[in-house]
């Protein structure tokens, strides 16, 4: 599983330095994929979902788990942001800690009154970033997420964005520290963020 | 062709293949332990119908020893109900609808998150944890299979 993960982490993040090797990390033991050494977060400025300027600094002192997806996304978005505010709820008083973003890949159907009441049935702390398509794509290309917007044969949706799935854990200094694969659990999720918390 | 033409069509046919096929009186077929994502029914620039989108996924139990095949869906949480595959290909998870899921004999096919799911297109209301949705499969051999969803 490690490796093959590994494989398809170093295919996906060509621009990242990247191990899973157990316990290698210098200070958090992480269940997740690791980044040897931590690399700063790049910044950004888009619009949140609470009607203010969003950067990713605004969270410094915060773990933060930074996900990517759309509000039309049926099955593998909804199963992140939900394992999500399941960890929050694990972490108790401690998930204070943990402030997670949601940027959208679909700025045309999700302005930010959307993002925040879909978020918000998850978790109303959830917060949710759009901008124009390049500020977006710019953001895109800083974390190697990939889209594939697609008018799909067969379905009465309008059309579909295909979109990298994984999320980031950047810790309190604004270092990424893991990524997180789709489907990773919520125990394991957890107990990273812990371990970032408390690192 | 419109999408309700298409639709319509569609449902003529699955209704003559059900009828002719006839529904067995001792269910070779059955639904386990359907569950729906939470969804928001969500506005969509001022337009009074619903948008928004939902998931439901179940474990299709096929005991007897034909082969049997799921082929669409209904529901009226949605507009639209659609049969759809999560699948990976370069570093991004895709999806796809598929007209038809194979169940073989003696065998289970679970729906279930990252894979096969019944898409709801367009949510009519919020589905909310706790509650249920009610939605119809239509299989090949056994006809129309009512369900009850668990919303989580």
């Amino acid at each position: 599983m490690g490796t093959v993960w590994n494989r398809r982490l170093a295919v996906l993040l060509p621009l990242f330095a990247f191990s899973l090797a157990a316990g290698a990390a210098e200070t958090a033991d992480l269940k997740s994929g690791v980044f040897k050494p931590p690399r700063p977060a790049p910044d950004f400025s888009l619009r949140g979902s609470d009607g203010a300027e969003l950067t990713l600094s605004r969270y410094r002192g915060k773990v933060v788990a930074l996900g990517f997806g759309y509000t039309s996304c049926p099955d593998v978005c909804p199963t992140t942001l939900f394992y999500l505010a399941q960890v929050r709820e694990k972490l108790g008083a401690a998930a204070k800690g943990l402030q997670v973003v949601y940027v959208t890949v679909d700025p045309e159907r999700d302005d930010t009154e959307r993002l925040k009441k879909y978020l918000a049935s998850f978790d109303p702390t959830f917060i949710g970033a759009t901008g124009s398509p390049g500020q977006l794509a710019e953001v895109r290309k800083a974390y190697g997420i990939q889209i594939s917007r697609q008018t799909v044969p067969g379905t009465q949706s309008a059309y579909l964005v295909h979109h990298s799935s994984f999320v980031y854990l950047i810790d309190r200094a604004g270092n990424i520290r893991a990524l997180l694969p789709f489907g990773v659990s919520v125990d394991d999720i957890a107990h990273d963020v812990k371990a970032l918390l408390s690192g | 062709m419109t999408c309700r033409v298409r639709a319509l069509i569609l449902w003529a046919l699955l209704g003559i293949a059900v009828s002719a096929s006839g529904q067995t009186a001792d269910a070779k077929v059955r639904v386990d332990s359907a569950w729906a994502r939470r969804a928001p029914m969500l506005a969509m620039g001022g337009a009074k119908t619903g948008s928004g989108t939902g998931a439901i996924y179940a474990a299709i139990v096929n005991a007897g020893s034909d082969p049997d095949a799921l082929l669409a869906a209904a529901s009226d949480a949605a507009m639209a109900v659609e049969i759809h595959e999560t699948y990976q290909d370069s570093g991004m998870m895709k999806m796809r609808p598929v007209t038809k899921i194979e169940i073989p004999a003696g065998k289970t096919v679970e729906m279930k998150p990252g894979g096969y799911h019944i898409m709801l297109l367009n949510l009519t209301r919020d589905l909310k944890a706790g509650e249920t949705v009610e939605l119809t499969l239509v299989f090949q051999k056994a006809g129309r299979i009512p369900v009850t969803a668990q919303v989580k």
